[in-house]
């Protein structure tokens, strides 16, 4: 059971950092960059593609032994459609301004590449439970992006965070950054920091292994147990 | 099994004209950019004689927050910290002059790192960016704070006219009986720098002779704008002003002598750069005419910019050279 629970979470870790969807799979890019320019049109926004997502990968590591190979990208393009249309419908029910204010990136979210790459790439290849666990992880990364890039936007921008003054009466917005071309510098310049931290912690990492393996090759003897009292240990 | 590579004995292909030993003929990045600095004093003194102690502060913090930037940059990217060659502080002195002399510090201090971060770092360096760097910077000012960088509205207590800005919204006949001579002077609302049109010319002179800029860009440049508007101002004088006050208002010397000529993102034969000069040149009269901004030479300029690798193609045929089709080997 341990083993089960410890490979969902492993599924649904990956797509929170080390896969996540628009920085580091970089998919998904069109409603990354368009609806980001606030924080709170990419939460909803991220928050209709993890209902998607899950239910899309849910149905189809159910359903993948009956599609045929041949037909299989139109069989998942029609179960997408569907959900698509089911959460269009329940956002015009019940968020009618955020529907009014993503407009047609509703309806995009069918050929939104992330919910095709995962499906493809993974829900019609594995259980049902892990796929699950897949998209959510991967929905979860995408809203966080999603939000932490339409913050980011939203408080250099207009001066606003979800919709309330952050930044002080003098401050003047920097126009730039809610316009296309701020999208795209901001997108590169998150890459590139996500890239030096990667860079960092791997070395952190390395490092941390090196000294333990030194200390182990230097001492021939092995190491004290953990639970040793720390003044009966020769060397810690 | 182990798949050896044989090296050839000459792995690329040098090109020698002469025999060692050598002589450096002194033309390092050092050089250049003291003596590109060297063309900006006669601008910088006019302006800082006409707007006083205002557009002194404007260029020093311009020049000193474009070193700061490069220097934070390069040494988080953990290269050569090389801003001893004085490329940042240029970078940083030529936004300058395109701002007012009443710009605020923060809009100074912003456009002064984006000249050097989405100008040139986030290019790979010094020489890398397809655009010019103090134009990318002005660009990004100007659809963000659109009213801090209106030359009018931030300069409201002087007695000097924005002369393009009255030709936009006021019509040619205003403007028609502009003093020539005052204009040449510098006494002209415009950025700090680019306005000292006399400055700006003795500065790209100084250039030419050293020969670290060829007169092709600026003459084909100038020449495009007046012919341009030659043609406009004789099809209807009503409408459109003459060509002289269109060569001596706003950036056009400025971006000429200074803006177009940059070494990277301007192309490199003789052909190529007199099509770039031409064809900035009719981008600034055609965008002044027809579009809303009064000044159209920053944003020619960056077009032209975006030519240059197509029109760098354009070179003599090799000695020998043959023509492949292929589509039809």
């Amino acid at each position: 059971m341990s083993e089960i629970v410890k490979t969902m979470w492993k599924e649904f870790s990956k797509g929170l950092w080390k896969e996540l969807p628009p920085f580091r799979l970089v998919l998904g890019l069109c409603p990354v960059l368009a609806v980001t320019k606030t924080a709170g049109n990419g939460f909803g926004m991220g928050c209709a593609v993890i209902f998607v997502l899950t239910l899309s990968n849910l149905t189809i590591s159910l359903v993948h032994k009956l599609i045929p190979s041949k037909v299989r990208i139109v069989c998942f393009i029609v179960i997408i459609a569907t959900l698509v249309v089911a959460v269009e419908l329940l956002m015009q029910a019940f968020a009618y301004p955020l529907y009014q204010r993503l407009g047609i990136f509703v309806p995009l979210i069918v050929v939104n590449c992330i919910i095709l790459g995962r499906a493809e790439a993974f829900a019609s290849r594995n259980p049902v439970h892990l796929s699950v666990a897949d998209a959510l992880g991967m929905g979860l990364g995408f809203t966080l992006s999603l939000t932490f890039l339409g913050s980011l936007r939203e408080i250099f921008g207009y001066g606003t965070l979800f919709g309330r003054h952050c930044m002080g009466s003098d401050f003047q917005p920097f126009t730039f950054m809610v316009e296309a071309p701020g999208a795209f510098v901001c997108l590169g310049v998150i890459l590139a920091t996500m890239n030096v931290l990667t860079v960092w912690i791997d070395r952190r990492a390395g490092l941390k292994n090196d000294k333990k393996r030194r200390r182990q090759i230097l001492n021939p003897l092995p190491l004290p147990a953990a639970d040793t009292p720390k003044r009966n240990r020769l060397r810690s | 099994m182990a798949n050896y590579i044989l090296k050839p004995f000459i792995s690329e292909p040098k090109l020698t004209v002469a025999c060692p030993p050598y002589w450096h003929c002194n033309k390092t990045v050092t050089t250049i950019m003291r003596d590109f600095l060297l063309a900006l004093i006669p601008a910088a003194v006019m302006a800082s004689a006409q707007f006083g102690f205002a557009a002194a502060r404007v260029m020093a913090l311009a020049g000193a927050i474009a070193v700061l930037t490069e220097a934070l940059c390069l040494k988080i990217m953990a290269r050569d910290v090389s801003v001893d060659d004085y490329s940042a502080l240029l970078t940083g002195l030529l936004f300058a002059f395109l701002l007012s002399p009443s710009a605020p510090w923060w809009l100074v201090t912003v456009g002064s790192s984006l000249s050097v971060l989405l100008g040139r770092v986030f290019f790979g360096g010094l020489g890398g960016s397809p655009l010019c760097a103090p134009l990318v910077a002005w660009a990004v000012c100007k659809i963000s704070w659109p009213r801090a960088m209106d030359v009018d509205l931030s300069m409201l207590d002087s007695e000097l006219v924005y002369p393009l800005g009255q030709l936009k919204y006021l019509g040619p006949e205003v403007v028609s009986h502009v003093n020539h001579i005052n204009l040449l002077l510098g006494k002209q609302l415009g950025g700090l720098g680019s306005a000292q049109i006399i400055g700006i010319v003795l500065g790209g002179l100084y250039l030419i002779l050293r020969k670290h800029i060829r007169p092709h860009i600026p003459l084909a440049f100038l020449a495009g704008m007046y012919i341009t508007a030659w043609i406009h101002f004789l099809i209807d004088p009503t409408q459109y002003a003459g060509p002289i006050f269109h060569l001596l208002a706003g950036s056009a010397v400025y971006g000429a002598f200074f803006l177009a000529t940059d070494y990277a993102s301007s192309p490199v034969g003789h052909i190529p750069m007199i099509l770039f000069g031409l064809i900035a040149g009719v981008l600034v009269i055609i965008i002044r005419a027809y579009s809303v901004h009064p000044d159209g030479v920053p944003f020619a300029i960056l077009l032209a910019n975006l030519l240059t690798p197509l029109l760098d193609r354009i070179r003599p045929k090799p000695f020998g050279g043959q023509k492949i089709d292929l589509l039809h080997p």
